[in-house]
């Protein structure tokens, strides 16, 4: 749908649209490139930033990523962050989703916005505050530097947001289908499970992209937390920024991987997006 | 409405707290329990490997109000918000205003401009130093080509400046993902009025646009501020809070002197003392969040 704003814009206006727009994408899309450049180059060619233009500057050289993806320590903390992100996805669905979907439905002697709302004082906590108790908590179970650990760890904090979105999503889904399961003799439990749960996909989609990005992207406790077996990619970004300084070629590749997979799951969710992003507040 | 509520209520009383008490339980037991006992360390004396060795009162919070450190790193974390948060709305709020006029392409612009939300911040500011290094960077070399010479990362103003460019980077795309979606919302008939009595498409987004947008907008202002608050990745990484400590916000100077440290009821109060600090923000983000639920 056109906006009637552009529809009666004139030949300037619009080129000038055009041109704030091209600019906000450029703006966006050059750190992507100049790491694509850098993680071709030798080590000695990225010390000319002003040859841009492979095959034509410099010869493009697989060398690095060779370097980085054949480091065992690099392939693990890949490893390990795909486990530990998803791992908690699939645990927060499985806490938050029955949750929002109770909190959705049916009435609670405390009103729904109001607990809605004290879950979500968890999330506004700076989870630096909160670093002490649980390193000493894992420490106590035995859990510092596991996958385990960490999936417990991010579980705590991306429940409260699944929670708050997940239930203002089951109550935006019509209840009339519900209803009628009902009329037909379902259990609730059926109705939650073969009704609202199919309703509520593209929540669910959108819970779960941005769940699992929070989780790939968190460095504090992923530092803190680990040492080396379960150390996860952004942890082992960290590190090594501090170990082995910059050369840009390897710091470059080591980007591109971090980046990747959360921009790629992002391609494919549009709808709810704000929602998500701002706990329900906004619709769209 | 309400008969349909009261009929479900009768067969879903217990279905409903078997569906909600895990959740409720989890979150009680490990993010406001965690809370109690950050207070309790921040009173207390940890001696690693033995644990709290004594109640000490106020004596780490006394540690941490005397720390040129700890006032330092609130410091830049408030200039770090102050500067980072406003230029991320305006350029956002644009940014989602040219969007949503829907010229053909839209879309792609909207999708790309959108990206760097889903970025690893750790790696942005890994990146970030082969951006702003004085030895090859992109944009240190591009300004010394037009005769601007800032030493980005050998200046506490320069890092600063730097992680700020960055994070502007990274997160106007939040204001602008949630704002494209609050000026979706208003209707159409809404913008042929306004066009009629307007005499300029600029007077059409001070009218109508921005009053309508401004409470998604204050959403999105306080939930950037919180956020803000807790910032640590993209100066940590483009830095490593220095030279020396210039760059340290709050949550690298925490973190060290946690887990670097070890000193664990200094680190508690610091939590305890910040959280404090910031409590006004968060009051006022719950505020707003209470308005905006139906």
């Amino acid at each position: 749908m056109t906006n009637v704003l552009w529809v009666r814009a004139s030949y300037w206006s619009r080129l000038l649209v055009y041109i704030l727009l091209s600019l906000a994408a450029v703006f966006t899309i050059v750190p992507f490139l100049w790491a694509m450049i850098n993680s071709v180059k030798t080590v000695a060619d990225t010390f000319q930033p002003g040859a841009m233009v492979p095959y034509l500057n410099f010869s493009p050289t697989l060398q690095s990523w060779h370097e980085v993806l054949s480091d065992p320590q690099v392939v693990r903390a890949f490893v390990s962050s795909v486990v530990v992100s998803s791992g908690t996805t699939v645990f927060v669905l499985i806490l938050g989703v029955p949750a929002a979907y109770s909190l959705a439905r049916f009435s609670f002697p405390i009103p729904s916005n109001d607990i809605a709302l004290w879950f979500l004082s968890q999330r506004v906590l700076p989870p630096a505050v909160v670093l002490v108790p649980f390193y000493l908590l894992l420490v106590r179970l035995r859990l510092i530097d596991t996958w385990t650990g960490l999936i417990f760890c991010y579980s705590t904090f991306n429940l409260a947001f699944a929670v708050v979105i997940m239930r203002d999503i089951f109550r935006d889904v019509s209840t009339e289908v519900e209803d009628a399961a009902k009329v037909e003799g379902a259990t609730a439990w059926q109705i939650f499970w073969l009704v609202a749960l199919p309703l509520s996909v593209d929540g669910l989609v959108v819970t779960s992209v941005l769940v699992f990005a929070f989780t790939w992207n968190e460095a504090l406790f992923a530092s803190a937390l680990t040492s080396q077996d379960a150390m996860t990619f952004s942890a082992l970004v960290l590190a090594s920024r501090s170990t082995r300084g910059v050369d840009f070629n390897i710091a470059s590749v080591n980007t591109l991987i971090g980046i990747i997979p959360p921009v790629i799951l992002y391609f494919f969710v549009q709808r709810y997006l704000a929602r998500g992003l701002t706990f329900g507040a906004v619709k769209g | 409405m309400a008969d349909v509520r009261i009929r479900r209520l009768e067969y879903g009383d217990r279905f409903k707290y078997v569906l909600l008490l895990p959740a409720v339980v989890w979150v009680v037991a490990f993010t406001f329990l965690p809370l109690f006992s950050v207070v309790r360390y921040s009173l207390s004396a940890y001696v690693l490997g033995r644990g709290i060795t004594g109640f000490v009162g106020l004596a780490n919070y006394v540690q941490v109000l005397q720390s040129d450190r700890f006032w330092h790193s609130i410091m830049v974390t408030a200039i770090y918000v102050v500067v980072s948060v406003p230029v991320e709305v305006v350029l956002g709020f644009l940014a989602a205003w040219l969007v949503n006029l829907s010229p053909p392409g839209a879309r792609a612009f909207r999708t790309i401009i959108g990206a760097p939300l889903f970025t690893m911040e750790v790696a942005i500011g890994y990146l970030g130093v082969t951006l702003f290094s004085s030895q090859g960077g992109l944009i240190a070399t591009v300004l010394a080509h037009l005769g601007i010479d800032i030493p980005w990362l050998s200046s506490p103003e320069g890092g600063l400046a730097a992680a700020i460019l960055l994070d502007v980077w990274r997160w106007t795309s939040f204001v602008f993902l949630i704002v494209l979606a609050g000026l979706g919302s208003i209707s159409s008939e809404l913008y042929d009025a306004a066009i009629l009595d307007a005499s300029n498409h600029w007077q059409v987004m001070w009218r109508l646009a921005i009053p309508l947008a401004w409470p998604v907008t204050t959403i999105a202002i306080l939930l950037r501020t919180i956020e803000g608050l807790k910032v640590f990745a993209i100066p940590f990484a483009l830095t490593t809070g220095g030279p020396g400590t210039s760059t340290e916000v709050f949550s690298s100077t925490d973190y060290l002197t946690t887990i670097q440290f070890f000193d664990f009821g200094k680190g508690s109060a610091m939590g305890v003392t910040f959280l404090i600090m910031v409590s006004a923000i968060i009051a006022l983000f719950f505020r707003q969040m209470r308005r905006n639920m139906p």
